[in-house]
Protein backbone atom coordinates (compact mmCIF):
# COMPACT_ATOMS: atom_id res chain seq x y z
CA UNK A 1 0.00 0.00 0.00
CA UNK A 2 1.45 3.84 -0.90
CA UNK A 3 1.99 5.10 2.35
CA UNK A 4 0.20 8.20 3.58
CA UNK A 5 3.17 10.76 3.56
CA UNK A 6 3.05 10.40 -0.17
CA UNK A 7 -0.92 11.56 -0.63
CA UNK A 8 0.14 14.20 1.47
CA UNK A 9 2.70 15.24 0.16
CA UNK A 10 1.03 15.07 -3.48
CA UNK A 11 -1.86 17.47 -1.87
CA UNK A 12 0.59 19.94 -0.37
CA UNK A 13 2.20 20.27 -3.92
CA UNK A 14 -1.03 20.84 -5.25
CA UNK A 15 -2.15 23.04 -3.00
CA UNK A 16 1.16 25.48 -3.06
CA UNK A 17 0.98 25.48 -6.82
CA UNK A 18 -2.59 26.97 -6.58
CA UNK A 19 -2.08 29.25 -3.95
CA UNK A 20 0.93 30.69 -6.46
CA UNK A 21 -1.12 30.78 -8.94
CA UNK A 22 -3.74 32.94 -7.30
CA UNK A 23 -1.42 35.23 -5.84
CA UNK A 24 0.64 35.33 -9.33
CA UNK A 25 -2.01 35.47 -12.15
CA UNK A 26 -3.90 37.85 -13.47
CA UNK A 27 -6.34 36.38 -15.75
CA UNK A 28 -9.57 35.83 -13.61
CA UNK A 29 -10.25 32.83 -15.51
CA UNK A 30 -6.70 30.87 -14.24
CA UNK A 31 -7.20 32.17 -10.85
CA UNK A 32 -10.41 30.80 -10.56
CA UNK A 33 -8.77 27.39 -11.82
CA UNK A 34 -5.85 27.56 -9.84
CA UNK A 35 -8.65 27.77 -6.62
CA UNK A 36 -10.06 24.51 -7.82
CA UNK A 37 -6.56 23.22 -7.42
CA UNK A 38 -6.03 24.14 -3.39
CA UNK A 39 -9.43 22.93 -3.15
CA UNK A 40 -9.01 19.07 -5.23
CA UNK A 41 -5.42 19.01 -2.94
CA UNK A 42 -7.87 19.16 0.29
CA UNK A 43 -10.28 16.62 -1.23
CA UNK A 44 -7.02 14.07 -2.08
CA UNK A 45 -6.06 14.56 1.92
CA UNK A 46 -9.64 14.04 2.85
CA UNK A 47 -9.77 10.70 0.55
CA UNK A 48 -6.22 9.78 1.36
CA UNK A 49 -7.46 10.18 5.58
CA UNK A 50 -10.47 8.41 4.85
CA UNK A 51 -8.79 5.21 3.47
CA UNK A 52 -6.09 5.61 5.88
CA UNK A 53 -8.70 5.42 8.90
CA UNK A 54 -11.60 3.15 7.24
CA UNK A 55 -13.51 6.25 8.28
CA UNK A 56 -16.23 7.07 5.86
CA UNK A 57 -16.71 10.80 6.98
CA UNK A 58 -14.00 11.93 5.03
CA UNK A 59 -15.69 10.42 1.81
CA UNK A 60 -18.98 12.01 2.28
CA UNK A 61 -16.68 15.46 3.14
CA UNK A 62 -15.50 15.06 -0.43
CA UNK A 63 -18.51 14.85 -2.27
CA UNK A 64 -20.05 17.86 -0.28
CA UNK A 65 -16.83 19.60 -1.37
CA UNK A 66 -17.01 18.50 -4.96
CA UNK A 67 -20.94 19.82 -4.96
CA UNK A 68 -19.55 23.23 -3.70
CA UNK A 69 -16.89 23.57 -6.00
CA UNK A 70 -18.86 23.01 -9.00
CA UNK A 71 -21.45 25.41 -7.16
CA UNK A 72 -18.49 27.81 -6.74
CA UNK A 73 -17.35 27.30 -10.90
CA UNK A 74 -20.89 28.22 -11.83
CA UNK A 75 -21.23 31.70 -10.30
CA UNK A 76 -17.83 32.15 -10.58
CA UNK A 77 -17.81 32.03 -14.45
CA UNK A 78 -20.89 33.79 -14.53
CA UNK A 79 -19.22 37.20 -12.36
CA UNK A 80 -16.29 36.67 -14.67
CA UNK A 81 -18.61 36.73 -17.91
CA UNK A 82 -20.29 40.00 -16.58
CA UNK A 83 -16.76 41.62 -15.45
CA UNK A 84 -16.13 40.44 -19.47
CA UNK A 85 -19.24 42.19 -20.75
CA UNK A 86 -18.89 45.85 -18.43
CA UNK A 87 -15.30 46.34 -18.44
CA UNK A 88 -14.18 44.67 -21.59
CA UNK A 89 -11.64 42.71 -19.70
CA UNK A 90 -10.66 39.57 -17.58
CA UNK A 91 -7.61 40.78 -15.98
CA UNK A 92 -7.63 41.10 -12.57
CA UNK A 93 -5.12 44.11 -12.61
CA UNK A 94 -6.62 46.54 -14.81
CA UNK A 95 -10.00 46.78 -13.01
CA UNK A 96 -9.46 49.54 -10.25
CA UNK A 97 -12.57 51.94 -9.83
CA UNK A 98 -12.80 50.94 -6.54
CA UNK A 99 -10.00 52.05 -3.93
CA UNK A 100 -9.38 52.82 -0.52
CA UNK B 1 -32.81 3.18 11.14
CA UNK B 2 -35.43 5.99 12.71
CA UNK B 3 -36.74 8.66 10.68
CA UNK B 4 -34.83 11.59 11.55
CA UNK B 5 -36.77 14.71 13.51
CA UNK B 6 -36.56 17.26 10.84
CA UNK B 7 -38.99 19.52 13.15
CA UNK B 8 -36.03 20.59 15.02
CA UNK B 9 -34.41 22.04 11.77
CA UNK B 10 -37.59 23.57 10.69
CA UNK B 11 -37.31 26.90 11.21
CA UNK B 12 -34.25 26.46 8.63
CA UNK B 13 -36.45 24.37 5.92
CA UNK B 14 -39.48 26.86 5.75
CA UNK B 15 -36.52 29.71 4.85
CA UNK B 16 -34.96 27.10 2.36
CA UNK B 17 -38.64 26.08 1.13
CA UNK B 18 -39.27 29.75 0.31
CA UNK B 19 -36.16 30.53 -1.26
CA UNK B 20 -37.20 27.76 -3.80
CA UNK B 21 -40.87 29.05 -3.64
CA UNK B 22 -40.30 32.56 -4.96
CA UNK B 23 -38.14 32.32 -7.73
CA UNK B 24 -41.26 30.41 -9.44
CA UNK B 25 -44.23 32.84 -8.17
CA UNK B 26 -42.12 35.31 -9.63
CA UNK B 27 -42.20 33.49 -13.01
CA UNK B 28 -45.54 32.76 -13.05
CA UNK B 29 -46.85 36.48 -11.63
CA UNK B 30 -44.54 38.99 -12.55
CA UNK B 31 -45.33 40.47 -9.18
CA UNK B 32 -42.35 42.10 -7.42
CA UNK B 33 -44.29 42.75 -4.64
CA UNK B 34 -45.62 39.31 -3.68
CA UNK B 35 -41.95 37.80 -4.30
CA UNK B 36 -41.26 40.21 -1.29
CA UNK B 37 -44.04 39.84 0.91
CA UNK B 38 -43.47 36.19 0.39
CA UNK B 39 -40.03 36.08 1.65
CA UNK B 40 -41.25 38.18 4.64
CA UNK B 41 -43.77 35.96 5.46
CA UNK B 42 -41.68 32.88 5.28
CA UNK B 43 -38.91 34.88 7.62
CA UNK B 44 -41.59 35.80 10.18
CA UNK B 45 -42.60 32.23 10.25
CA UNK B 46 -39.59 31.05 11.00
CA UNK B 47 -38.90 33.43 13.07
CA UNK B 48 -42.53 32.37 15.00
CA UNK B 49 -41.77 28.64 14.74
CA UNK B 50 -38.28 29.34 16.42
CA UNK B 51 -39.64 31.49 19.37
CA UNK B 52 -42.02 28.84 20.06
CA UNK B 53 -39.06 26.27 20.17
CA UNK B 54 -37.68 28.92 22.52
CA UNK B 55 -40.43 28.90 25.15
CA UNK B 56 -40.93 25.11 25.02
CA UNK B 57 -36.67 25.04 25.44
CA UNK B 58 -37.05 22.19 22.72
CA UNK B 59 -33.21 20.45 22.67
CA UNK B 60 -31.73 17.55 20.27
CA UNK B 61 -29.62 16.72 17.62
CA UNK B 62 -30.90 16.21 13.73
CA UNK B 63 -28.77 13.33 12.58
CA UNK B 64 -25.42 14.28 14.54
CA UNK B 65 -25.05 17.34 11.73
CA UNK B 66 -27.23 19.96 13.66
CA UNK B 67 -27.80 20.27 17.10
CA UNK B 68 -30.49 22.33 18.61
CA UNK B 69 -29.69 24.38 21.86
CA UNK B 70 -29.79 27.20 23.86
CA UNK B 71 -26.92 28.53 21.94
CA UNK B 72 -27.78 27.92 18.10
CA UNK B 73 -31.73 29.10 19.18
CA UNK B 74 -30.41 32.37 20.00
CA UNK B 75 -28.06 32.70 17.21
CA UNK B 76 -30.54 31.33 14.35
CA UNK B 77 -33.07 33.90 15.91
CA UNK B 78 -30.48 36.98 15.15
CA UNK B 79 -29.91 36.10 11.86
CA UNK B 80 -33.46 35.70 11.12
CA UNK B 81 -33.35 39.11 12.51
CA UNK B 82 -30.75 40.62 10.05
CA UNK B 83 -32.60 38.59 7.45
CA UNK B 84 -35.59 40.76 8.68
CA UNK B 85 -34.08 43.88 8.68
CA UNK B 86 -32.60 43.30 5.51
CA UNK B 87 -35.75 42.23 3.38
CA UNK B 88 -37.10 45.52 4.66
CA UNK B 89 -34.46 47.29 2.97
CA UNK B 90 -34.86 45.82 -0.35
CA UNK B 91 -38.49 45.57 -0.82
CA UNK B 92 -38.21 49.66 -2.03
CA UNK B 93 -34.30 49.10 -3.14
CA UNK B 94 -34.62 47.07 -5.92
CA UNK B 95 -37.75 47.94 -7.38
CA UNK B 96 -36.54 49.23 -10.28
CA UNK B 97 -34.29 46.59 -11.00
CA UNK B 98 -35.18 43.15 -12.50
CA UNK B 99 -35.04 39.63 -11.77
CA UNK B 100 -36.70 40.20 -8.61
CA UNK B 101 -37.31 36.60 -7.96
CA UNK B 102 -33.69 35.51 -8.10
CA UNK B 103 -32.47 38.66 -5.96
CA UNK B 104 -35.24 37.56 -2.74
CA UNK B 105 -33.86 33.47 -3.55
CA UNK B 106 -30.14 34.37 -2.91
CA UNK B 107 -30.80 35.99 -0.36
CA UNK B 108 -33.01 33.47 1.67
CA UNK B 109 -30.24 30.74 0.79
CA UNK B 110 -27.83 32.95 1.90
CA UNK B 111 -30.23 33.30 4.99
CA UNK B 112 -30.66 29.48 5.43
CA UNK B 113 -27.06 28.78 4.89
CA UNK B 114 -25.84 30.93 8.43
CA UNK B 115 -28.86 29.17 10.35
CA UNK B 116 -27.43 26.19 9.53
CA UNK B 117 -24.29 27.30 10.55
CA UNK B 118 -25.79 28.26 14.09
CA UNK B 119 -26.75 24.94 14.41
CA UNK B 120 -24.04 22.47 13.11
CA UNK B 121 -22.44 20.49 15.26
CA UNK B 122 -20.04 18.94 12.53
CA UNK B 123 -17.40 20.30 10.08
CA UNK B 124 -19.14 18.86 7.25
CA UNK B 125 -22.45 21.23 8.80
CA UNK B 126 -20.05 24.52 8.78
CA UNK B 127 -18.51 24.22 5.46
CA UNK B 128 -21.90 23.41 3.80
CA UNK B 129 -23.58 26.72 5.75
CA UNK B 130 -20.24 28.91 5.02
CA UNK B 131 -20.66 27.92 1.34
CA UNK B 132 -24.51 28.30 1.02
CA UNK B 133 -23.68 31.82 2.63
CA UNK B 134 -20.75 32.36 0.22
CA UNK B 135 -21.94 31.80 -2.84
CA UNK B 136 -25.24 33.01 -2.57
CA UNK B 137 -23.85 36.33 -1.69
CA UNK B 138 -21.50 36.43 -4.58
CA UNK B 139 -24.17 36.44 -6.97
CA UNK B 140 -25.92 38.97 -4.78
CA UNK B 141 -23.26 41.66 -4.89
CA UNK B 142 -23.40 41.25 -8.87
CA UNK B 143 -26.90 41.88 -8.95
CA UNK B 144 -26.71 44.95 -10.24
CA UNK B 145 -25.18 43.75 -13.74
CA UNK B 146 -24.77 46.73 -15.39
CA UNK B 147 -23.15 48.61 -12.61
CA UNK B 148 -19.30 48.66 -13.23
CA UNK B 149 -18.57 49.26 -9.82
CA UNK B 150 -20.89 45.89 -8.93
CA UNK B 151 -19.22 43.85 -11.17
CA UNK B 152 -15.63 44.46 -10.39
CA UNK B 153 -16.84 44.50 -6.42
CA UNK B 154 -18.51 40.63 -7.30
CA UNK B 155 -15.14 39.83 -8.63
CA UNK B 156 -12.98 41.26 -6.06
CA UNK B 157 -15.20 39.45 -3.38
CA UNK B 158 -15.47 35.86 -5.80
CA UNK B 159 -11.90 35.66 -5.50
CA UNK B 160 -11.20 36.46 -2.11
CA UNK B 161 -14.10 34.56 -1.12
CA UNK B 162 -12.88 31.18 -3.35
CA UNK B 163 -9.00 31.50 -1.41
CA UNK B 164 -10.64 31.70 2.10
CA UNK B 165 -12.63 28.31 1.12
CA UNK B 166 -9.90 26.82 -0.45
CA UNK B 167 -7.61 27.27 3.22
CA UNK B 168 -10.82 26.78 5.86
CA UNK B 169 -11.18 23.57 3.24
CA UNK B 170 -7.65 21.97 3.63
CA UNK B 171 -7.44 23.70 7.32
CA UNK B 172 -10.64 21.08 7.80
CA UNK B 173 -8.99 18.03 6.27
CA UNK B 174 -5.72 18.67 8.25
CA UNK B 175 -7.90 18.67 11.32
CA UNK B 176 -10.17 15.91 10.06
CA UNK B 177 -6.33 13.74 9.85
CA UNK B 178 -4.97 14.71 13.05
CA UNK B 179 -8.80 14.01 14.84
CA UNK B 180 -9.70 11.10 12.99
CA UNK B 181 -13.27 12.91 13.45
CA UNK B 182 -15.50 15.61 11.75
CA UNK B 183 -17.03 16.24 14.69
CA UNK B 184 -16.69 19.37 16.88
CA UNK B 185 -16.68 17.48 20.04
CA UNK B 186 -13.75 15.61 18.92
CA UNK B 187 -11.87 18.73 17.75
CA UNK B 188 -12.52 20.58 20.52
CA UNK B 189 -10.67 17.77 22.86
CA UNK B 190 -7.68 18.06 20.23
CA UNK B 191 -7.54 21.48 20.47
CA UNK B 192 -7.44 21.39 24.45
CA UNK B 193 -4.68 19.01 24.81
CA UNK B 194 -1.36 19.13 23.76
CA UNK B 195 -1.27 20.24 20.01
CA UNK B 196 1.02 18.86 17.41
CA UNK B 197 2.28 20.73 14.69
CA UNK B 198 -0.60 19.56 11.68
CA UNK B 199 -2.74 20.74 13.98
CA UNK B 200 -0.94 23.98 14.48
CA UNK B 201 -0.76 24.30 10.50
CA UNK B 202 -4.48 23.79 9.88
CA UNK B 203 -5.37 26.13 12.85
CA UNK B 204 -3.24 28.51 10.69
CA UNK B 205 -5.44 27.52 7.71
CA UNK B 206 -8.56 28.10 9.65
CA UNK B 207 -7.48 31.65 10.86
CA UNK B 208 -6.78 32.65 7.30
CA UNK B 209 -9.78 31.21 5.45
CA UNK B 210 -12.04 32.35 8.11
CA UNK B 211 -10.40 35.53 8.80
CA UNK B 212 -11.72 36.39 5.32
CA UNK B 213 -15.26 36.55 6.24
CA UNK B 214 -14.88 37.68 9.26
CA UNK B 215 -12.49 40.88 8.03
CA UNK B 216 -9.58 40.28 10.26
CA UNK B 217 -6.56 42.44 9.68
CA UNK B 218 -4.89 41.51 7.03
CA UNK B 219 -7.27 39.66 5.17
CA UNK B 220 -9.60 42.35 5.51
CA UNK B 221 -8.87 44.76 2.09
CA UNK B 222 -12.07 43.13 0.15
CA UNK B 223 -14.52 44.38 2.36
CA UNK B 224 -14.52 47.97 2.01
CA UNK B 225 -14.80 47.89 -2.01
CA UNK B 226 -17.40 44.94 -1.80
CA UNK B 227 -19.51 47.10 0.49
CA UNK B 228 -19.51 50.06 -1.94
CA UNK B 229 -20.04 47.99 -5.55
CA UNK B 230 -23.04 46.45 -3.82
CA UNK B 231 -26.23 47.95 -3.38
CA UNK B 232 -26.76 49.03 0.29
CA UNK B 233 -28.92 45.84 1.46
CA UNK B 234 -27.11 43.68 0.56
CA UNK B 235 -23.89 45.18 2.16
CA UNK B 236 -25.97 45.43 5.17
CA UNK B 237 -26.26 41.86 5.17
CA UNK B 238 -22.94 40.96 4.49
CA UNK B 239 -21.31 42.87 7.23
CA UNK B 240 -23.84 42.28 10.24
CA UNK B 241 -24.63 38.54 9.05
CA UNK B 242 -22.45 36.99 6.70
CA UNK B 243 -19.41 38.46 9.25
CA UNK B 244 -21.40 37.00 12.46
CA UNK B 245 -21.93 33.64 10.98
CA UNK B 246 -18.05 33.06 10.19
CA UNK B 247 -17.72 34.12 14.10
CA UNK B 248 -19.60 31.67 14.83
CA UNK B 249 -17.93 29.25 12.76
CA UNK B 250 -14.78 29.88 14.32
CA UNK B 251 -16.18 29.87 17.88
CA UNK B 252 -17.48 26.49 17.31
CA UNK B 253 -14.21 25.29 15.71
CA UNK B 254 -11.53 27.17 18.28
CA UNK B 255 -13.67 28.40 21.79
CA UNK B 256 -14.99 25.05 23.26
CA UNK B 257 -11.18 23.80 23.52
CA UNK B 258 -9.93 26.70 24.36
CA UNK B 259 -12.04 26.69 27.52
CA UNK B 260 -11.75 23.57 28.20
CA UNK B 261 -7.75 23.98 28.34
CA UNK B 262 -7.72 27.31 30.15
CA UNK B 263 -7.74 25.70 33.71
CA UNK B 264 -4.25 23.97 32.89
CA UNK B 265 -2.82 26.42 29.87
CA UNK B 266 -2.92 29.13 27.70
CA UNK B 267 -2.76 28.17 24.26
CA UNK B 268 -0.13 30.05 21.84
CA UNK B 269 -2.90 30.47 19.82
CA UNK B 270 -4.94 33.03 22.09
CA UNK B 271 -1.94 34.79 22.35
CA UNK B 272 -2.10 35.20 18.02
CA UNK B 273 -5.84 35.93 18.48
CA UNK B 274 -4.79 38.72 20.74
CA UNK B 275 -2.55 40.71 18.52
CA UNK B 276 -4.71 39.74 15.94
CA UNK B 277 -7.83 41.51 17.64
CA UNK B 278 -5.62 44.34 18.62
CA UNK B 279 -4.07 44.86 15.25
CA UNK B 280 -7.27 44.42 13.12
CA UNK B 281 -9.29 47.00 15.87
CA UNK B 282 -6.74 49.46 15.11
CA UNK B 283 -6.25 49.74 11.70
CA UNK B 284 -9.94 49.70 11.21
CA UNK B 285 -9.90 52.83 13.48
CA UNK B 286 -7.36 54.54 11.71
CA UNK B 287 -8.32 53.88 7.93
CA UNK B 288 -11.80 54.84 9.23
CA UNK B 289 -10.26 57.93 10.12
CA UNK B 290 -9.87 59.47 6.41
CA UNK B 291 -12.94 58.27 5.02
CA UNK B 292 -14.75 60.40 3.00
CA UNK B 293 -17.84 57.35 1.18
CA UNK B 294 -20.29 56.38 3.84
CA UNK B 295 -20.27 53.00 3.13
CA UNK B 296 -16.65 52.58 3.26
CA UNK B 297 -16.57 54.39 6.70
CA UNK B 298 -18.77 52.19 8.34
CA UNK B 299 -17.07 49.09 6.65
CA UNK B 300 -14.19 49.90 8.16
CA UNK B 301 -15.77 50.42 11.41
CA UNK B 302 -17.05 46.98 11.28
CA UNK B 303 -14.00 45.87 11.07
CA UNK B 304 -13.01 47.45 13.60
CA UNK B 305 -15.72 45.66 15.42
CA UNK B 306 -14.67 42.51 14.17
CA UNK B 307 -11.35 43.44 16.21
CA UNK B 308 -13.44 43.90 19.89
CA UNK B 309 -15.31 40.40 18.62
CA UNK B 310 -12.32 38.82 18.39
CA UNK B 311 -10.76 39.39 22.10
CA UNK B 312 -13.13 36.69 22.72
CA UNK B 313 -11.12 34.01 20.84
CA UNK B 314 -8.08 36.02 23.05
CA UNK B 315 -9.49 35.95 26.37
CA UNK B 316 -11.65 32.80 25.77
CA UNK B 317 -13.93 32.62 28.94
CA UNK B 318 -17.52 31.74 29.46
CA UNK B 319 -17.89 35.51 30.81
CA UNK B 320 -16.11 36.26 27.29
CA UNK B 321 -18.54 34.19 25.23
CA UNK B 322 -21.30 35.72 26.89
CA UNK B 323 -19.46 39.36 26.02
CA UNK B 324 -19.14 38.31 22.77
CA UNK B 325 -22.70 37.04 21.83
CA UNK B 326 -24.08 40.29 23.25
CA UNK B 327 -22.16 42.84 21.55
CA UNK B 328 -22.80 40.33 18.38
CA UNK B 329 -26.37 40.79 18.84
CA UNK B 330 -26.07 44.77 19.97
CA UNK B 331 -24.11 45.17 16.54
CA UNK B 332 -26.52 44.16 14.29
CA UNK B 333 -29.47 46.46 15.56
CA UNK B 334 -26.46 49.12 15.27
CA UNK B 335 -24.16 48.67 12.20
CA UNK B 336 -27.49 47.10 10.75
CA UNK B 337 -29.23 50.43 11.89
CA UNK B 338 -26.91 52.82 10.41
CA UNK B 339 -26.79 51.05 6.93
CA UNK B 340 -30.19 50.66 6.37
CA UNK B 341 -30.20 54.74 6.73
CA UNK B 342 -27.69 55.12 4.01
CA UNK B 343 -29.63 52.16 2.29
CA UNK B 344 -32.70 54.81 2.53
CA UNK B 345 -30.67 57.89 1.30
CA UNK B 346 -29.44 56.43 -1.77
CA UNK B 347 -33.23 54.95 -2.70
CA UNK B 348 -34.19 58.70 -3.11
CA UNK B 349 -30.76 59.42 -4.88
CA UNK B 350 -28.49 61.55 -2.28
CA UNK B 351 -25.54 59.76 -2.51
CA UNK B 352 -23.18 58.13 -0.43
CA UNK B 353 -20.30 60.82 0.37
CA UNK B 354 -20.18 62.04 3.73
CA UNK B 355 -20.12 65.83 1.92
CA UNK B 356 -24.24 64.37 1.00
CA UNK B 357 -25.15 64.31 4.48
CA UNK B 358 -24.54 68.30 5.09
CA UNK B 359 -27.47 69.40 6.82
CA UNK B 360 -29.48 66.11 6.97
CA UNK B 361 -30.90 67.22 10.42
CA UNK B 362 -32.99 69.84 9.04
CA UNK B 363 -34.03 67.82 6.00
CA UNK B 364 -35.34 64.82 7.73
CA UNK B 365 -34.72 64.97 11.40
CA UNK B 366 -35.65 61.67 12.26
CA UNK B 367 -33.22 59.72 9.83
CA UNK B 368 -30.79 62.50 11.47
CA UNK B 369 -31.58 61.67 14.92
CA UNK B 370 -31.65 57.69 14.52
CA UNK B 371 -28.21 58.24 12.45
CA UNK B 372 -26.70 60.12 15.42
CA UNK B 373 -28.33 57.05 18.38
CA UNK B 374 -26.70 54.36 16.53
CA UNK B 375 -23.18 56.07 15.87
CA UNK B 376 -22.85 56.59 19.35
CA UNK B 377 -24.28 53.13 20.08
CA UNK B 378 -20.95 52.04 18.19
CA UNK B 379 -19.11 54.67 19.75
CA UNK B 380 -20.54 52.76 22.97
CA UNK B 381 -21.78 56.05 24.58
CA UNK B 382 -23.97 55.51 27.18
CA UNK B 383 -26.48 54.62 28.13
CA UNK B 384 -27.20 53.03 24.41
CA UNK B 385 -26.61 49.06 23.32
CA UNK B 386 -23.10 49.64 22.70
CA UNK B 387 -22.16 50.51 25.82
CA UNK B 388 -23.62 48.01 27.99
CA UNK B 389 -22.10 45.47 25.53
CA UNK B 390 -19.01 46.96 25.32
CA UNK B 391 -18.48 46.91 28.43
CA UNK B 392 -19.57 43.34 29.08
CA UNK B 393 -16.91 41.95 26.05
CA UNK B 394 -14.24 44.19 27.61
CA UNK B 395 -15.07 43.61 31.95
CA UNK B 396 -14.47 39.66 30.70
CA UNK B 397 -10.80 40.68 29.87
CA UNK B 398 -10.26 42.17 33.26
CA UNK B 399 -12.08 39.62 35.77
CA UNK B 400 -11.00 37.10 33.81
CA UNK B 401 -9.24 33.64 34.50
CA UNK B 402 -8.12 32.09 37.58
CA UNK B 403 -5.55 33.52 39.96
CA UNK B 404 -2.39 32.47 38.66
CA UNK B 405 -3.53 34.38 34.86
CA UNK B 406 -5.19 37.02 36.50
CA UNK B 407 -4.98 40.67 34.20
CA UNK B 408 -2.86 39.07 31.44
CA UNK B 409 -5.14 40.40 29.16
CA UNK B 410 -5.46 43.98 30.26
CA UNK B 411 -3.49 45.13 27.51
CA UNK B 412 -5.83 44.26 25.10
CA UNK B 413 -8.68 46.41 27.06
CA UNK B 414 -6.22 49.45 26.98
CA UNK B 415 -5.82 48.49 23.28
CA UNK B 416 -10.03 49.04 23.00
CA UNK B 417 -10.60 51.51 24.96
CA UNK B 418 -8.14 53.88 23.41
CA UNK B 419 -9.53 52.39 20.03
CA UNK B 420 -13.07 53.07 21.03
CA UNK B 421 -11.94 56.72 21.59
CA UNK B 422 -10.40 57.33 18.28
CA UNK B 423 -13.58 56.03 16.97
CA UNK B 424 -16.07 58.26 18.46
CA UNK B 425 -14.13 61.21 16.51
CA UNK B 426 -14.88 59.82 12.99
CA UNK B 427 -18.57 58.97 13.72
CA UNK B 428 -18.41 62.32 15.31
CA UNK B 429 -17.53 63.68 12.33
CA UNK B 430 -20.48 62.39 10.78
CA UNK B 431 -22.71 64.07 13.17
CA UNK B 432 -21.24 67.54 12.29
CA UNK B 433 -21.83 66.74 9.02
CA UNK B 434 -25.38 65.83 9.82
CA UNK B 435 -26.05 68.68 12.55
CA UNK B 436 -24.00 72.04 12.25
CA UNK B 437 -23.04 72.08 8.42
CA UNK B 438 -25.69 73.66 6.64
CA UNK B 439 -27.52 72.07 3.49
CA UNK B 440 -27.55 73.29 -0.61
CA UNK B 441 -31.01 72.80 -0.46
CA UNK B 442 -33.80 72.94 2.61
CA UNK B 443 -35.95 70.44 0.70
CA UNK B 444 -37.79 67.92 2.71
CA UNK B 445 -36.86 64.24 2.56
CA UNK B 446 -39.52 61.57 2.38
CA UNK B 447 -38.67 57.69 2.81
CA UNK B 448 -40.58 54.84 1.95
CA UNK B 449 -42.31 53.02 5.17
CA UNK B 450 -40.75 49.59 4.54
CA UNK B 451 -37.59 51.82 5.24
CA UNK B 452 -38.45 53.91 8.46
CA UNK B 453 -40.02 50.25 9.84
CA UNK B 454 -36.51 49.17 9.75
CA UNK B 455 -34.94 51.85 10.95
CA UNK B 456 -37.75 52.02 14.41
CA UNK B 457 -36.69 48.43 14.74
CA UNK B 458 -33.83 49.00 15.24
CA UNK B 459 -33.66 52.14 16.87
CA UNK B 460 -35.93 50.71 19.66
CA UNK B 461 -33.73 47.69 20.03
CA UNK B 462 -30.43 50.21 20.51
CA UNK B 463 -32.67 52.28 23.26
CA UNK B 464 -34.12 49.21 25.02
CA UNK B 465 -31.24 46.89 25.23
CA UNK B 466 -29.09 50.12 26.35
CA UNK B 467 -31.60 50.97 29.18
CA UNK B 468 -32.87 47.87 30.29
CA UNK B 469 -30.01 45.16 29.57
CA UNK B 470 -30.88 42.13 31.87
CA UNK B 471 -32.86 40.13 29.47
CA UNK B 472 -30.85 40.12 26.84
CA UNK B 473 -27.92 39.22 28.72
CA UNK B 474 -30.19 36.07 30.05
CA UNK B 475 -30.19 34.65 27.08
CA UNK B 476 -26.68 35.24 26.27
CA UNK B 477 -25.52 33.03 29.43
CA UNK B 478 -28.13 30.60 28.40
CA UNK B 479 -26.12 30.31 24.60
CA UNK B 480 -22.85 30.53 25.91
CA UNK B 481 -23.46 27.31 28.69
CA UNK B 482 -24.78 25.66 26.09
CA UNK B 483 -21.79 26.34 23.56
CA UNK B 484 -19.48 25.17 25.86
CA UNK B 485 -21.37 22.31 27.62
Amino acid sequence: MIPLEMFLGLSAILFAIGAYGVLTKKNGIVVLMCIELMLNAANINFIAFAAFFNDVAGQVFVIMAIAVAAAEVAVGVAILLNLYKTSGTTDLEEINVLRW
Amino acid sequence: MTFPDFTLIAPQLIVLAAALLVPGLYFLTKNDKLAGMVSLAAVVASGLYLGWMMLEGVEGSFLGVYAVDDFSLLLTGLFLIVALLVLLASLKSVERDRHHGEYYALLLAATAGMMFVACAEDLIGIFVGVELTSISSYALVAFRKNDPRAAEAAVKYLVIGGLSTALTLYGFSLLYGVTQTTSLAGIALAIGSAPSAALYISMAMLIAGLGFKITTVPFHMWAPDVYEGATAPVATFLAVGSKKMGFVALFKVFLIGFVAAQATVVSDMQYLFAVLAAITMTVGNIVALSQTNMKRLLAYSSIAQAGYLMMVLAIATEYAVIGGLFHMITHVFMKGGAFIIVAALCYISMGEKLSDYKGLAKRAPILAFSMLIFLFALAGVPPLAGFVSKFVLFSSAVGSPGAEFGGQWIWLVFVAVINSAISLYYYARVVKYMYVDEAETEERIKVPMSFMAAIVLCLVAVIAIGLYPEPVIKLCEAAAAALLA
